[in-house]
């Protein structure tokens, strides 16, 4: 168990090595998508691998002249890492529009350390109306066709299916790991967890999916030690990873992460692709999945807060902590709406801003001591 | 002593405020004689119009609220019912405007907003859906979203304009009749269209005097009337306002007389948001310099392709074409507006770009990238200014001073060496 752990730690904490070598391993292309909702299966079936753009460990340095200070942790540190020439293994890049500071990455790469293949794509939000339905088609279709191309390698149904099974299978690994969390909180640490799922955007899905094979028979035999922690859920971090550091912090003030609502977390695997029926069509269906609720795609009449709040009460919750990414347009939209519901609900509520380089670690342990004794004293 | 610089006002512009007041108070006072009201982002308003709707221009009334100074204080009731400072300051304007008529908060009554019967989500960027998804969730105003997708590159214009116009007959417009009870007016759309196209074919004309050395206007002239091309769109009195303003700007042109005095020193770009709640503070910042900033990114949006509006054709399709065929709506995006800029500045006489930076807004991209090509291609240097269209806590005075002090330095030294060579 041990061992897989440090190979999935390793792979998140630098992707660049072990995508390097994979590359040099295989002789196939890596493309890397822009986290939240470019469906990976496409990529995957046309013989490349799907990476899913990640917020590096260094501080900014040359992308200082490139972005400006007051954009999104991901975005800066993506656009350091390319043109510091650490993305220069990238064989292809491919973003859309989930939020204005994610619209300035792509052409900041485009005119300045353009990939070998590039493709933008203006994937729809939510929107009652078939003409958003007919537009995702649309969109799917033209992804298809630029990896056909750049892969020289025909997507047929047979191998899109392919791909789709090999992904729903992560996505059931992954849920039954998460399935297992809850039942036993603290077997398996948050900082843990977080690298589970982020390796698995960061290497090949079969092999992710036979390192969880073997991680999972393990996690089961573990003993759930009573501990009588705080049981908390966390949300937000919509599409990068926070910082492992303040999942400690949270573990070390005495509470124990039983479920999440964060991209790098639940939110990945939430929704498989139905298979059957055309495997374009299959994926442009979960696309349009309305749950779980992401602010991002403009749907409003599924609230996020209920299903925030449905998740801390399934998993007898006693506290959510919001870890809201600096500069993050949807969370900072909707967040005062979570601070109202939660308040509504009785349920305590802590809002935790993650920046890139900046971890305020005293202060933030201090703000959890504070929101663990808030609980206690309430319990 | 150093020189002396001042701003040589226009007449024609002291026209504009009356009309602009005459909008808002309309909207202000629907709601008592029984109609109906829209609240609308992006440029979907015209369908609004088109059925004598009373509606609002997400960006118009932001502008006017914090060019109006009443900016501050509904951004205080933002904050207070609990939005974040980092937030785009025009989202929280419209939330701390909600919550002060709904619950009876006292604001300046010229800038008062009536809750809305519908909201339409033009989502030109993210921010322009979330505000109309929050006042949903908060108060259950009906919502119609209509994706305005701001293009990556020129290329893409004709599938976007095909959704755009699904988008519009599928979902809006039967939403509009839904709303109004009754069909949609397509002829009053033309109507609007027809003087819109009048209107836009003046103005750039007048454009055209900013080509003068001296230029006989400047850019601060120009942002305060862009109304008549944007939300006061298909009102009669638009098209006197620019034959006005042409007159005066030909005037002017023949005596050769400048809009800055004594002399126009510097010709600078204006590029990002106007600053509408600090527009005369960096006006007369500017100015202190002898230099005018002669055109911009932003205003050039304007339905800059009248020639494009075919008003007697579906004006549904010609109104999309003017969008995208018409540059008008990608003009913030990197591509079309390094292609837009690199034109501008050989065409205007540009010596220096100023990069207007908005914190809480992101939509102009990659400016500092368009921002070092210019430098290289035509060798004029450039600056940014890091404030915001409408948030005072956001504008740091020494900091732009030391910054425009450095740029003014860079591209007086700059001449010189052109002089000299």
């Amino acid at each position: 168990m041990e061992e897989v752990l440090k190979r999935f730690a390793e792979i998140s904490t630098d992707p660049y090595t072990s995508l390097i070598e994979w590359k040099e391993k295989t002789g196939k292309k890596i493309v890397g998508c822009f986290p939240m909702r470019i469906p990976e299966e496409i990529i995957h079936a046309a013989g490349m691998l799907p990476v899913v753009m990640w917020r590096g460990n260094e501080a900014v340095t040359l992308g200082h002249s490139y972005v400006h200070n007051f954009n999104c942790g991901l975005t800066r540190s993506f656009i350091d890492d390319v043109m510091r020439g650490k993305m220069d293994f990238m064989d292809g890049m491919i973003f859309y529009r989930s939020c204005l500071q994610a619209e300035e990455v792509p052409s900041t790469i485009e005119l300045n350390a353009p990939p070998h293949h590039f493709l933008y794509l203006y994937l729809p939000p939510l929107y009652p109306g078939k003409a958003f339905g007919d537009f995702v088609i649309h969109e799917l279709k033209r992804l298809k066709e630029n990896v056909e191309q750049w892969s020289g390698q025909e997507i047929t149904t047979d191998s899109l299916n392919n791909s789709i099974e090999i992904y729903n299978k992560n996505r059931s690994l992954l849920k039954k790991i998460y399935e297992l969390r809850k039942k036993k909180p603290g077997t398996i640490k948050a900082r843990e967890m977080l690298t589970i799922v982020h390796s698995g955007m960061l290497m090949d899905k079969e092999e992710h999916n036979r390192l969880l094979e073997r991680l999972l028979p393990e996690l089961e035999g573990k003993k759930e030690t009573p501990n009588g922690k705080i049981r908390v859920v966390l949300a937000g971090s919509l599409c990068q990873t926070p910082h492992t550091v303040i999942l400690d912090l949270i573990e070390e003030a005495g509470m124990v992460v039983v479920d999440d609502d964060i991209y790098v977390g639940s939110r990945y695997f939430a929704n498989e692709v139905i298979p059957g029926g055309d495997p374009m069509e299959a994926l442009a269906d979960r696309y349009m999945k309305r749950l779980p609720p992401d602010p991002t795609m403009g749907d409003w009449k599924t609230l996020w807060t209920d299903y925030m709040v449905d998740k801390v009460k399934e998993n007898n919750a006693q506290g959510i902590i919001s870890l809201l990414i600096k500069y993050c347009p949807p969370h900072l939209c909707y967040y005062p709406d979570i601070r109202r519901r939660f308040d509504k609900e009785d349920i305590p509520e802590i809002m935790i801003e993650v920046e890139h380089e900046v971890v305020s670690i005293e202060q933030t342990r201090t703000r959890l001591q504070a929101f663990m004794e808030v609980i206690k004293g309430g319990a | 002593m150093a020189q002396e610089f001042t701003i040589n006002r226009l007449e024609t512009t002291r026209l504009i405020g009356p009309m602009v007041d005459e909008h808002w108070k309309e909207l202000r006072e629907a709601k008592q004689k029984g109609e109906k009201v829209a609240w609308c982002s992006g440029v979907p308003f015209i369908f609004a119009y088109a059925m004598d709707m009373k509606c609002h221009f997400m960006a118009g009334y932001s502008a006017y609220c914090a060019g109006r100074k009443a900016g501050e204080r509904v951004l205080e009731i933002a904050e207070n019912t609990g939005e974040l400072p980092d937030t785009c300051s025009y989202h929280r304007l419209h939330m701390g405007m909600a919550e002060a008529v709904k619950n009876g908060i006292p604001v300046r009554e010229d800038v008062i907003l009536p809750i809305p019967d519908l909201m339409i989500a033009g989502r030109v960027c993210p921010e322009m859906s979330h505000y109309a998804e929050a006042l949903y969730r908060k108060f259950g105003i009906d919502v119609v979203g209509i994706d305005l997708i701001t293009p990556y590159q020129e290329s893409d214009y004709p599938f976007l304009e095909k959704y755009l116009e699904q988008q519009f007959k599928e979902i809006l417009i039967p939403k509009m009749e839904e709303v109004c009870g009754k069909p949609f007016n397509y002829e009053r759309m033309s109507q609007i269209l027809t003087v819109l196209k009048k209107t836009a074919t003046l103005r750039n004309e007048c454009l055209e005097y900013f080509k003068k050395v001296p230029s006989p206007w400047t850019l601060w002239d120009y942002g305060v009337s862009l109304a008549p091309v944007i939300y006061l769109m298909g009102k009669p009195e638009t098209v006197p306002y620019y034959e006005k303003l042409k007159a005066e700007l030909e005037e002017r042109s023949k005596n050769n007389e400048s809009a800055i005095l004594p002399e126009e020193k510097h010709r600078v770009f204006w590029d990002g948001w106007l600053p509408w709640g600090f527009l005369g503070h960096f006006a007369r910042k500017i100015t202190s310099y002898g230099a005018n900033p002669i055109s911009g990114r932003y205003p050039w949006e304007m339905f800059p392709r009248p020639d494009l509006i075919e008003p007697e054709l579906d004006p549904v399709r010609t109104y999309v074409k003017a969008l995208y065929t018409g540059s008008m709506l990608g003009n913030n995006m990197a591509k079309p507006g390094l292609s837009l800029v690199s034109e501008i500045v050989p065409e205007y006489h540009i010596d220096g770009i100023i990069f207007f930076t908005a914190k809480s807004c992101r939509i102009w991209k990659s400016q500092l990238t368009v921002l070092e090509k210019m430098e290289r291609k035509y060798g004029i240097p450039g600056v940014t200014l890091e404030a915001d269209m409408a948030d005072q806590k956001m504008f740091s005075e020494a900091q732009i001073d030391t910054r425009l002090n450095a740029f003014f330095e860079v591209l007086e030294a700059r001449k010189e060496k052109k002089r000299w060579m």
